[in-house]
């Protein structure tokens, strides 16, 4: 995913305990600030299909 | 390359003649130039219209998915290890194949060879590793090294990894290649940097699926595009479906890429699709030291779980 | 019809008084190769292109294409109401388009301009269109437009024909839409060398080479050819990739989609392809063309044996030489037919 152009941090891989609640607490918000601070997505999400599709050729 | 042709032919008559195969699977020549055909040979008649030269670059593993005969099948490095992972992932049997394993110097580009010249090309004949192109006021003799396909001229497994008969010596293998130029240039990019670089690259595609189709690691029944119940991906001419097709191939066919370069050839709008299945194929070795279809005994990396498989990226 | 001469000189000029009144199309180099597009402001076709490597029959007919679209959401009156799109109608001007494309355009009109169907989305674009053809001098090897009912000088389906003499194009108008083409752009220096079109055309014609032979294909029995022993070794290389379909100027096949994005949804129509297992999927499951060499069959079948009988236009085929010079595995339309023209059941 990285390679083809999505921001490295959007995606992010934990390996959490059903015991480990802190760290599943702290996972969780740090995937969220960072995913905010990056903003909305822009790539590889597709937009309504008047504004892709050509009328004409 | 005339040795080689009699010599398959040889084999393949004896092949017929002796009942070990039901049919021969080779190259006849193509009505174009630097084009041959798959074909099939059931008798010693149909044998005669085999050859071999440059422009054998269709994988032929591609044929034998799923096929009950027992087959002959003409196979040059890259083909068997394409058998290789054809047998590991039960689309054929060792039992029913006769590999006539085929030492390969490589394909020649016909996009990049017709890119050359301004008009078209008529004839093309190779002699001791000179490629002769003739055409309407041209004839221009070139170094067959120079016009190879990208993956032929990095390519590290000339000769036949697997195979029952072999037509000729083999040959020697291309030592000290930097496999992964593209790749690493791609590598140091900014995000915004790759996603405009395969932006580019997908603009002409016409979703005729000539990639997926001439690749041998591509025989799902169903291809997850044309699944309709329910529908994974758009089928219009959208950029993010086109895309999501090539990404998922691409994924999909991680550690199972032999780099044929099939899919390059294939394409009718001149796209480097290698350029999505080679960021895999160099994860593929750099992270579990693999490259697919050397060995019919070893499992491929990603159906296999090691104590020491990399996790760096688990955080 | 009168014969016009525009001097090279003054062909861009002409080209941009036609640009209020028309939109402009034509080929030009997208990536690596050319295609039909929409011009660009101060943009010139590339008229003396042999030709784009795909055809220019998405200049009517696109690849996806927007046909209704509807809303999802309640708060809007016309929700749940499915709606005609609105298109753009203005005229457009199609430069550079060969011969055996503009024959094309007519085969295709058979399938979407019927007395019983009338395709409002492609005859609106049809209709809106002016096409200038180039008449080919310096065909490919390819090219065997002459066996199929056309040639490099047909007009079957063009409003004018230009002709290529140096210094000079000669513009034949053919049609009222075509000779209002002409005057719009100011080219109204007629020329007395309409001889000279008559001498170029059979020069043209005689480069030709590559023939096929079609003229025993309506007295062949349909399941003769059907149940013929060749299409094994025919349909053996064959990978069932969509790109001698969606090359082909004559293939008119289309998928109908929808698709939501939140409350708006739209229908739309792709091209769809003979060559893949999903065009004949039915929601049972069946699958009446299940393997390779049926569909194979079938996109030869449909193309100079079914077609040839139901229209009598001669095959669904012009000739332009793209299936034979991109089918990844050289699959040969000229060879096909000979077969198939040259079969004779052995019963």
């Amino acid at each position: 995913m990285e390679h083809m152009g999505v921001e490295p941090d959007r995606i992010q891989f934990s390996w959490i305990s059903s015991a480990e609640s802190t760290k599943f607490v702290n996972v969780v918000n740090e995937v969220t600030k960072t995913i905010k601070a990056l903003g909305p997505n822009k790539n590889f999400v597709k937009r309504p299909v008047e504004e892709t599709v050509s009328k004409v050729a | 390359m005339l040795e080689y042709i009699n010599k398959i032919k040889e084999i393949s008559t004896k092949l017929l003649e002796e009942k070990k195969v039901d049919m021969i699977v080779g190259f006849r020549k193509g009505s174009l130039p630097m084009m041959n055909e798959p074909c099939f040979a059931k008798n010693t008649e149909d044998i005669q219209s085999f050859v071999w030269d440059s422009n054998c670059g269709i994988n032929l593993a591609n044929y034998l998915t799923n096929r009950k005969e027992k087959i002959g099948i003409v196979a040059k490095g890259c083909d068997s290890r394409n058998i290789v992972t054809h047998i590991i992932e039960n689309k054929i049997n060792r039992d029913q194949l006769t590999i006539i394993g085929v030492p390969c110097k490589g394909m020649i580009d016909r996009k990049m060879i017709s890119d050359m010249f301004d008009s078209e090309i008529t004839e093309v004949t190779e002699n001791n590793g000179k490629i002769t192109v003739k055409g309407n006021g041209f004839d221009k003799t070139l170094e067959k090294t120079e016009v190879l396909q990208e993956n032929c001229a990095i390519c590290i497994h000339r000769n036949p990894v697997i195979y029952d008969e072999l037509v000729a010596k083999e040959v020697e293998e291309q030592k000290d290649v930097d496999r992964y130029e593209d790749v690493r240039n791609i590598e140091a990019m900014s995000p915004e940097d790759k996603w405009k670089t395969f932006d580019d690259l997908l603009k002409t595609c016409i979703r005729c699926y000539a990639c997926r189709n001439a690749c041998p690691l591509c025989y799902c029944p169903t291809c997850f595009v044309d699944e309709a119940k329910p529908q994974w991906v758009g089928k219009s001419q959208d950029p993010t479906d086109t895309r999501t097709f090539h990404f998922l191939r691409a994924f999909h066919c991680a550690g199972r890429c032999t780099d044929c370069g099939a899919c390059v050839r294939a394409c009718p709008m001149g796209i480097n699709v290698r350029a999505f299945t080679k960021k895999l194929e160099k994860d593929c070795f750099e992270l579990f030291n693999w490259e697919a279809g050397l060995s019919i005994e070893e499992r491929p990396p990603l159906d296999t779980f090691k104590p020491g498989d990399p996790d760096e990226f688990i955080k | 019809m009168k014969v016009i001469k525009i001097d090279k000189t003054k062909w861009a000029e002409g080209l941009n008084k036609l640009r209020s009144d028309y939109q402009l199309i034509g080929p030009v180099k997208k990536d690596k190769y050319h295609d039909f597009q929409m011009l660009g402001k101060d943009q010139l076709p590339d008229v003396e292109l042999l030709n784009t490597r795909m055809s220019p029959k998405s200049v009517v007919f696109p690849q996806s294409e927007v046909m209704l679209e509807y809303s999802l959401d309640e708060t809007k009156e016309d929700h749940h109401i499915i709606k005609e799109v609105e298109k753009d109608a203005s005229p457009r001007a199609v430069f550079g388009i060969r011969p055996c494309d503009a024959k094309a355009l007519m085969l295709v009109k058979l399938n979407f301009d019927t007395s019983d169907y009338k395709d409002p989305y492609w005859i609106k674009a049809f209709e809106a269109s002016t096409f200038i053809g180039m008449a080919c001098d310096d065909p490919a090897s390819t090219c065997f437009c002459t066996s199929t009912g056309c040639g490099p000088y047909n007009e079957e389906g063009l409003d004018v024909l230009m002709i290529d003499v140096g210094d000079h194009y000669l513009a034949k108008g053919i049609t009222e839409k075509g000779e209002k083409l002409l005057k719009t752009a100011g080219w109204e220096d007629t020329s007395d060398d309409a001889s000279l079109i008559e001498s170029k055309k059979g020069e043209a014609e005689a480069k030709i080479t590559s023939k096929v032979a079609t003229e025993n294909l309506k007295d062949k029995a349909i399941l003769d050819l059907y149940e013929a022993p060749f299409w094994e070794d025919t349909a053996f290389s064959c990978l069932n990739c969509g790109t001698c379909t969606y090359v082909c100027p004559t293939c008119w096949c289309f998928d109908i989609q929808d698709e939501t994005h939140g409350k708006k949804g739209i229908r739309m129509r792709n091209w769809d392809s003979c060559m893949f297992p999903l065009f004949t999927l039915h929601t049972t499951g069946h699958n009446p063309r299940e393997t390779q060499i049926h569909r194979v069959r079938q996109r030869f079948m449909h193309k100079l044996k079914y077609f040839t009988d139901k229209y009598e236009k001669g095959i669904m085929c012009v000739g332009c030489g793209r299936c034979v010079r991109l089918c990844p595995v050289n699959i040969d339309i000229r060879t096909v037919c000979d077969k198939m023209n040259n079969y004779a059941a052995s019963s």
